[in-house]
């Protein structure tokens, strides 16, 4: 048995264990700053540099100096920088392969700074610029109300108004034609000659027997009943034509008033109402809310890595997926369950440029289903540069990765605004000036949907309003307005999915500046309204008047129908069996 | 590449018992197929080293199946993942999982498991076979090479030197 030991070899064991652990004490430290600098460049996309790191083993611990993580979007500068960061770290769970930091320690967290060298990776190009939402960066208008030129409107618009006069125009001419055609259906001279015959051959059987003569009395019946039918037969065709004149009348009414209903629409379109102003908040605030939407949820998507990671669940055991070519890692039931990762506490002092803010974020870790606890922070700052007060808390809750409920409050007192341009139309630029802003807030995300609502509120406040164009008595209107303004409140309403969302923005505002432009819009809508309408009158009045003539010469086919039935209702009268046969007594 | 035929023919010439070699074969199995950072691997290298096994076949072993683990990896991890995921052996997982150092054995990544399991259940068989072989080589190939005019051919070229060269400078161990 001895024959199979080999005692030197127990030796060398010794001494490669002796060797590999010296190796390890020499270049833990640069193996874990080159790592930390290469995953950490891979997850950000950009470079991730660190002056120094300094693994210890009792306690165990890690301490990093001067840490730089490159924004991606903007490579010479840093997302944020660290000067020093200390993690006290669970030994025992590390055995366990879990990294368990009980306390971390941010020094002078800083955000935004400038790098000497682009942090570019150079395998990657830069990442396209984040996609505009709709109702985020509306163009900026600054409403100007002119009154647009009539001539212009009408050349652009097609008036309602001459569609009708065309369309009775052409209907007219087709009842004239149809009318024609049925009065010439109709009985006429040649008609009354006949029946003139056949009752001078009545008056000549008066001088015959008594056979002639009642053969002459039937024929005058016959004579009568057919007179009448004539007679019934065109007072039902004048009934048809006065009924189908008439309904031509009365269109022709309604295209007389068709151009009050073109001048109607086209005022409304083309001239402004007070409602024009109502949304200026909007328009001032909109483009900076909808930057800071946007920024937000780009940084909050950044953030998901962090707060979920991707697992699938296999038969009753949770399977975590790694880096490709290194397999699975299958989780099963813990009896004292923890993250893989999770820090505990961390302490941060952020520096700003107005001073610096302390905050503390509680659990960390891409695993709170296993936690069972959210991530928790609360940031606070008093008495800095431009601020009084600020204090941001939030709960990023995704113990249920299907049901994820974040939340952020946030309030800042006094903080003093300069200089910040609202408009920069080169016609009606507007710049606030200088102001004391109180604002709070609170965001709520809910899986993909997410609403956020805040209050600002402004005091001493100066706008400060430059008219290019003295003439145009609107922009002076909304000077005067804007420059008496002390003081407003803002409401920002941003709500849906985080890929598309819509904004409200409201302001007192607004009701100031609609007051002050009313009066002014109503002129110049009358104004527009009575060159309108003239205009519209010029083009429509002839082809009218050539209606209305058109309508009047239709009462000729009217005589003619009249004339045709007093032609028959004259035969008439002298169709009887007294006139015609004479005062015999006959005995029927 | 004709350096590691020269150490190959040189072990199997060699007057070591076949069971170092096969033992040290079965060994490199162990760790060349497992991922190489694997707890294991450490008991591997002490017996390795403790045992008188041959190290040189460890070594090449160890190359040959490091090779072939590439290969092998999706098998490995198919493995795994079902025996790691299999409800009859859940709950000796969960007591395994819950021990320190069985997490830092890492069993439960699926080609971890998967190439142990399959090193394990083959390091016998292998190391007959390969105690065989090395026995059938030496009693009737080896023989018979020696007398061959092959060998003869062999002996006055620049491979024959390489392994007279290497035999000297290592000695026989």
């Amino acid at each position: 048995m001895m024959k199979w030991i080999r005692w030197r070899g127990l030796v060398a064991f010794v001494g490669v264990v002796i060797v590999l652990s010296g190796l390890w004490f020499l270049f833990i430290d640069s193996f874990v700053e080159r790592m930390i600098e290469k995953t950490g460049s891979r997850i950000v996309g950009a470079k991730v540099e660190l002056a120094d790191a300094d693994l210890s083993l009792f306690p165990a611990g890690l301490t990093l100096k001067g840490l730089q993580v490159t924004d991606p979007d903007e490579p010479m500068k840093n997302a944020f920088e660290i000067d020093r960061a200390t993690f006290s770290i669970d030994t025992l769970n590390l055995f366990r392969r879990k990294a368990i930091i009980n306390e971390m320690t941010l020094d002078r967290l800083r955000l935004g700074t400038s790098r000497k060298t682009s942090g570019a990776l150079p395998s990657r190009t830069a990442r396209a610029p984040a996609v505009s939402k709709e109702g985020s960066k509306k163009e900026f208008k600054v409403p100007l109300f002119e009154v647009p030129d009539v001539g212009d409107v009408l050349k652009k618009e097609a008036l309602k108004s001459l569609k009708l006069v065309e369309s009775l125009r052409a209907d007219i001419k087709r009842e004239k034609d149809n009318w024609r055609a049925r009065v010439q259906d109709l009985p006429d001279k040649k008609k009354v000659d006949e029946y003139k015959t056949r009752i001078d051959r009545i008056k000549k059987a008066r001088k015959g027997g008594i056979e002639d003569i009642l053969n002459a009395a039937s024929e005058v019946a016959a004579i009568r009943k057919d007179l009448k039918h004539d007679i019934k037969n065109i007072k039902g065709v004048q009934k048809e034509f006065k009924a189908s004149r008439a309904l031509l009348k009365e269109r022709l009414n309604q295209v007389a008033k068709a151009p009050d209903e073109d001048v109607r629409h086209l005022k409304e379109k083309y001239s402004l109402s007070p409602k024009g102003v109502s949304n200026i908040a909007q328009i001032f605030f909109g483009e900076q809310v909808g930057n800071w939407v946007e920024r937000g949820l780009i940084w909050y998507k950044r953030l998901q890595p962090v707060l979920e990671r991707a697992k699938e669940m296999k038969k009753d055991s949770e399977v975590i997926k790694p880096l490709r070519a290194r397999g699975a890692d299958v989780r099963f039931k813990e009896y004292e369950p923890l993250p893989d990762f999770l820090i505990r506490n961390t302490k941060a002092s952020l520096k700003l440029q107005a001073g610096t803010m302390t905050g503390e974020v509680k659990n960390i870790t891409p695993d709170q289903d296993i936690l069972g606890a959210p991530l928790g922070f609360v940031f606070s700052g008093k008495s800095l540069k431009d601020i009084q007060s600020i204090r941001v808390t939030g709960t990023l809750d995704h113990i249920v990765p299907s049901n994820t409920k974040d939340a952020v409050n946030f309030r800042a007192k006094g903080y003093q605004i300069q200089d910040i341009v609202l408009s920069d139309s080169t016609r009606l630029p507007v710049t606030l000036k200088n102001g004391l802003m109180d604002l709070d807030g609170r965001l709520a995300i809910s899986g993909e949907k997410f609403r956020l609502e805040a209050k600002a509120t402004l005091k001493s406040a100066t706008l400060k309003v430059g008219v290019q164009d003295e003439t145009n008595l609107l922009a002076t209107s909304i000077r005067s307005a804007l420059s008496e303004i002390s003081g407003f409140t803002l409401y920002v309403d941003v709500y849906g999915s985080l890929d598309k969302y819509d904004m409200r923005i409201t302001s007192d505002l607004d009701d100031v500046l609609k007051r002050a432009v009313r009066m002014l819009v109503q002129a110049q809508v009358a104004q527009f309204e009575k060159e309108l309408k003239v205009a519209i009158l010029e083009r429509i009045g002839a082809p009218l008047k050539e209606l209305d003539t058109s309508l009047t010469e239709l009462g000729i086919i009217d005589d003619e129908i009249d004339k045709r039935i007093n032609q028959l209702d004259g035969v008439l009268g002298d169709v009887s069996a007294r006139s015609l046969l004479g005062n015999k007594n006959f005995p029927f | 590449m004709l350096s590691a035929i020269a150490k190959l023919l040189k072990v199997l010439n060699s007057e070591n018992e076949p069971s170092q070699i096969s033992l040290a074969i079965g060994f490199s199995m162990i760790a060349g197929l497992s991922p190489f950072y694997s707890l294991h691997n450490i008991l591997i290298l002490l017996l390795v080293l403790v045992l008188r096994v041959n190290l040189s076949a460890f070594i090449l072993g160890l190359a040959f199946f490091s090779g072939l683990a590439y290969l092998l990896d999706p098998i490995f991890h198919w493995i795994g993942l079902h025996v790691l995921t299999a409800g009859l052996l859940r709950g000796l997982w969960e007591v395994l999982y819950n021990s320190t150092i069985w997490r830092l054995e890492r069993f439960n990544n699926s080609i971890v498991m998967g190439s142990l399991l399959l090193s394990l259940i083959f390091i016998v068989p292998l190391c007959i076979l390969t105690n065989l072989a090395i026995l059938k080589y030496r009693e009737h190939v080896l023989a018979w090479i020696r007398k061959s005019r092959l060998m003869h051919f062999i002996k006055a070229s620049k491979f024959y030197e390489t392994y007279k060269s290497l035999s000297k400078l290592k000695g026989e161990s």
